[in-house]
């Protein structure tokens, strides 16, 4: 694992800023967390992040709306969102934007490893 | 030759004499000595003068010697007696005899019966005095009494006049100046029949009775009557009935002898005039009291009337104007009586026409407004104008006509005449464009009357009298409960009620009504209830059609709140899910590997309890979500809160059939609490009861509303129902949240309801009716008790 890819997780929740970068660790990422959209856009970490793990309904900028904001940048970053919101209705509509995968909170840790490789494969 | 003369002049059939030139007799025929009973010899010289009336000798003589120193011819009239001692009334005449140089040498007489002209005569006479006291207004005694004085004098006999009263069936006293009182007596009184006697039977068989000899009279035995006129020394008696000229006997005029006698026929024309006069006498007495009578009347009703009086003469000026027209007019009658009418009372721009029309009816006698009620503007003294009813009648008498007007000042009933016209106006076409119709009931008699709107709704026509019955037949069988109620709430107290319910029309459509009673007593105390019926079909079905939208809308709202509910559940609960997954899968993997990191994987497990900890109190502010904000504490009348949930609820119930039934206890203390969750459970029970009787079909959806103090001194409300219920062991899954036995229910409310009443220290409770149905109740501590109720979810 000489090349750790960073992984960058942006979600308000705290308890999941606290468990899912460990999990990721686990998995053999670099892993930076992120409360809001607003300070991961304000890092240095944007340039080299191979993935973004998104939380969906988010306080100020949501998780689509930073989604937007990176491609206007140009910063083709693969993202999985993650939500606790079970709506069906939203999975299609963010993988239409180009998101790699949509997660409903709670998620196995196979189903988030997957989504991770599917992910980077797609660099 | 001289013989040959003097029989020839004795046999004239009068009294001749002669006399010498110094006026002494010197013959007399043999018919004046006949006649007089004198004899020649006494006769001759002044002898003849013993045959002259003593009242009459005087004059005679006076005359006799004035014709004998003047030599003129002259007569003179005296009673002379006959043999019998009789007077009779004679003319006697003396024509002298002259010379050639006129000096007189002999006096030739005649005297001449005129005894019968003298009688007529003095008859005449009579008879025009009488006619005279007639005309003057002598009394009628006096005139009567002034007949029998006449005829007593011409026929030497007494008499009497009796009256018939004025019921036809008495006598009554008229006149008797002759005869003894006590003999009156016996007649005055008696009855007008053919027994009382001759003047009661003349006047009953309007007959003349003639009774000869009293001494040998057969009839009036009953009375006893003969035998008491000859007991007045009286013998015979002959009685005429008196008539009036249109043949109605009046009395009966009586001759009476105190010896037998029988009517001679001019003893008959005697009877016959003076039977005339009385009757004249008797008839104008009559009607001058009638006149008088009905003058004292017309004056009586000219004063009293209520209506105005106004008479006018043929040239339209007024002769009479009662009080009420000086009251109504504001003129005294001596000002107006005189004037021209329509210069009185008649405002100017109608005079013309008056004149016109008067003139008019003089001329022709026609006329348009004669004897038929009229409406018209009459003008006061004031200028002041207004509307009068007149009536006028021509006054039936001979001459120019004159007439008599009746007004009626006729502004008040004018003004209620157009407001009654208006507001039935109004009410009708309000009563058709609302389809409102109005109805009354006399409770106590069923006595109903409808507005013709009731009998369009109903579609009945309004010559059929309204009964319950028919009303009955008319209203949907499944509503026929819902009647008997109202009628039997009607009867009991008297309150007012307000109702909907369905007709069934014999063409089998449905017609929905509401209908709202207000209940009046009248001065007896009687129950009447006035109350309007509206037709709200049209209403009822577009409500019906919004209903379902509306019941599908809430169902809807209900479900997205629900989904609402769901998600943000979902989402608050899968927050700290998916932190304890994440921990548990981490904490595995840090397990698993070699070395096991189980410093890590102990964080990780603490985080996971962490994060139940965390669901956890996310369903605890789940519940909180459903609780009030802001709960207010003040002191509740539990019966008027409960009255108003029921003016809330009162459509829905109807809507769906409820027949309601309030009992709240008089006097309930209060109780200390947030008013607006106590009426939210109120409703909730109110609404559960209703939706649990939407299915029954077959027995009336009564649902009663009862409050009443407990013996703790808690205040209790108990809604009983008797709908479908619930099986006795499932009362406890009654309260749990979610639970529902409603089809689009979130089931929330019993529950909310039970934490809402333990919130204010009470409790509320379910129990199964002995018939069908349930009761769900409640009871909280009265305000005495001094508890702060605490708001509902503030836990």
């Amino acid at each position: 694992m000489v090349d750790r890819s960073l992984v960058s997780v942006v979600d308000d929740d705290e308890s999941v800023r606290e468990s899912l970068p460990d999990l990721l660790k686990e998995f053999g990422f670099a892993v930076q967390a992120f409360a809001s959209a607003e300070e991961f856009l304000a890092s240095d970490c944007v340039g080299q992040t191979r993935c973004l793990i998104l939380d969906i309904a988010m306080p100020g900028m949501s998780g689509p709306d930073l989604q937007r904001e990176l491609t206007l940048r140009r910063r083709n970053i693969p993202i999985v969102f993650i939500t606790a919101h079970p709506d069906a209705a939203v999975r299609p509509r963010v993988l239409e934007q180009g998101a790699v995968e949509c997660l409903f909170k709670p998620f196995s840790d196979t189903d988030l490893l997957e989504a991770l490789n599917t992910a980077l494969r797609v660099r | 030759m001289e013989n040959e003369l003097n029989r020839v002049v004795n046999a004239i059939p009068g009294l001749v004499w002669s006399a010498a030139p110094d006026g002494s007799v010197d013959f007399l025929n043999q018919r004046w000595c006949d006649y007089t009973g004198v004899s020649l010899a006494e006769g001759l010289g002044a002898g003849w003068q013993t045959a002259i009336h003593p009242d009459d000798s005087a004059r005679l003589q006076d005359h006799w010697r004035s014709l004998v120193e003047c030599g003129e011819p002259g007569d003179i009239e005296v009673r002379i007696r006959r043999f019998d001692a009789a007077f009779r009334w004679f003319l006697i005449r003396a024509v002298p005899l002259c010379d050639e140089t006129g000096r007189v040498v002999k006096w030739y007489g005649q005297n001449t019966d005129i005894e019968d002209r003298k009688r007529a005569e003095s008859l005449l006479a009579g008879e025009k005095r009488l006619l005279e006291m007639v005309a003057k207004g002598c009394s009628l005694t006096a005139v009567l009494e002034a007949v029998c004085g006449l005829v007593e004098d011409a026929a030497s006999c007494y008499c009497s006049v009796v009256l018939v009263d004025p019921s036809g069936t008495r006598l009554a006293h008229g006149a008797a100046p002759s005869l003894p009182a006590s003999f009156l007596a016996s007649i005055i009184g008696r009855p007008v029949n053919a027994d009382s006697g001759p003047c009661a039977m003349a006047a009953y068989l309007n007959e003349q009775v003639i009774a000869a000899d009293l001494a040998s009279e057969t009839r009036w035995v009953a009375y006893e009557w003969c035998p008491m006129a000859l007991a007045h020394g009286l013998r015979a008696c002959w009685s005429t009935p008196i008539s009036s000229a249109a043949g109605k006997v009046l009395g009966a005029f009586a001759l009476y002898y105190d010896e037998p006698r029988t009517p001679t026929p001019l003893h008959q024309s005697l009877i016959e005039r003076f039977t005339h006069i009385a009757s004249i006498a008797i008839e104008r007495t009559l009607a001058e009291k009638a006149t008088r009578e009905s003058d004292a009347r017309k004056a009586a009703i000219l004063d009293s009337a209520l209506d105005c009086i106004v008479t006018i003469d043929h040239a339209g000026r007024i002769t009479e104007f009662n009080p009420a027209a000086e009251r109504t007019f504001g003129y005294r009658r001596d000002e107006v009586v005189g004037k021209p009418l329509a210069d009185v009372i008649i405002p100017a721009w109608l005079r013309e026409e008056h004149r016109r029309g008067l003139a008019r009816y003089v001329a022709t006698g026609e006329t348009r407004v004669l004897g038929s009620r009229i409406e018209m503007t009459a003008v006061r003294a004031d200028g002041t104008e207004f509307p009068v009813e007149l009536a006028i009648t021509r006054i039936p008498m001979e001459g120019p006509p004159s007439f008599t007007g009746y007004l009626r000042d006729i502004t008040a009933r004018k003004q209620s005449e157009e407001k009654l016209r208006r507001s039935e106006a109004f009410l009708a076409e309000a009563q058709r464009v609302s389809s409102t119709g109005s109805f009354s009931w006399r409770v106590a008699t069923d006595e109903i009357t409808w507005s013709e709107q009731v009998y369009r709704i109903f579609e009945l026509d309004q010559a059929v009298p309204v009964t319950l019955e028919l009303i009955g037949s008319r209203v949907h069988p499944d509503d026929i409960p819902l009647l008997d109620d109202m009628i039997g709430r009607a009867r009991g107290d008297g309150s007012d009620f307000e109702y909907e319910h369905r007709l069934l029309m014999p063409d089998r459509s449905v017609k929905y009504l509401h209908l709202v009673a207000h209940g009046t007593r009248d001065e007896d105390g009687q129950l009447e209830y006035i109350g309007a019926v509206q037709d709200v079909t049209e209403r009822r079905l577009s409500e019906e059609a919004l209903g379902k939208v509306r019941s599908e809308l809430a169902h809807m709202a209900r479900v997205t709140t629900l989904g609402a509910l769901t998600a943000s559940i979902a989402h608050e609960v899968n927050q700290p899910l998916a932190g304890i997954i994440t921990n548990a899968g981490t904490c595995l993997r840090m397990l698993g590997a070699d070395p096991p990191n189980v410093d890590g994987a102990r964080e990780t497990a603490r985080r996971t309890i962490r994060d139940g900890n965390r669901a956890s109190a996310v369903i605890a502010r789940l519940r909180a979500l459903f609780g009030k904000k802001d709960p207010t504490t003040e002191s509740v009348d539990l019966n008027e809160a409960t009255r108003e949930v029921i003016a809330l609820a009162c459509s829905e119930l109807q809507r769906n059939r409820v027949i309601l039934r309030t009992e709240l206890a008089y006097g309930l203390p209060p109780v200390t609490g947030d008013r607006v969750q106590l009426q939210q459970v109120i409703l909730n029970l109110l609404l559960n009861a209703s939706e649990a009787m939407s299915s029954v079909e077959d027995r009336p959806r009564q649902l009663a509303i009862r409050t009443g103090l407990d013996e703790d001194g808690r205040v209790r409300l108990a809604v009983e129902d008797a709908g479908v219920g619930f099986e006795p062991q499932g009362v406890d899954k009654l309260f749990e949240a979610f639970y529902t036995t409603k089809s689009g229910g979130m089931g929330i409310g019993l529950s909310v309801s039970r934490s809402i009443i333990e919130s204010h220290q009470g409790r509320l409770w379910a129990a199964p009716n002995d018939g069908p149905g349930a009761t769900f109740s409640f009871s909280i501590p009265c305000a005495s008790v001094g508890l702060t109720a605490r708001s509902f979810g503030a836990s």
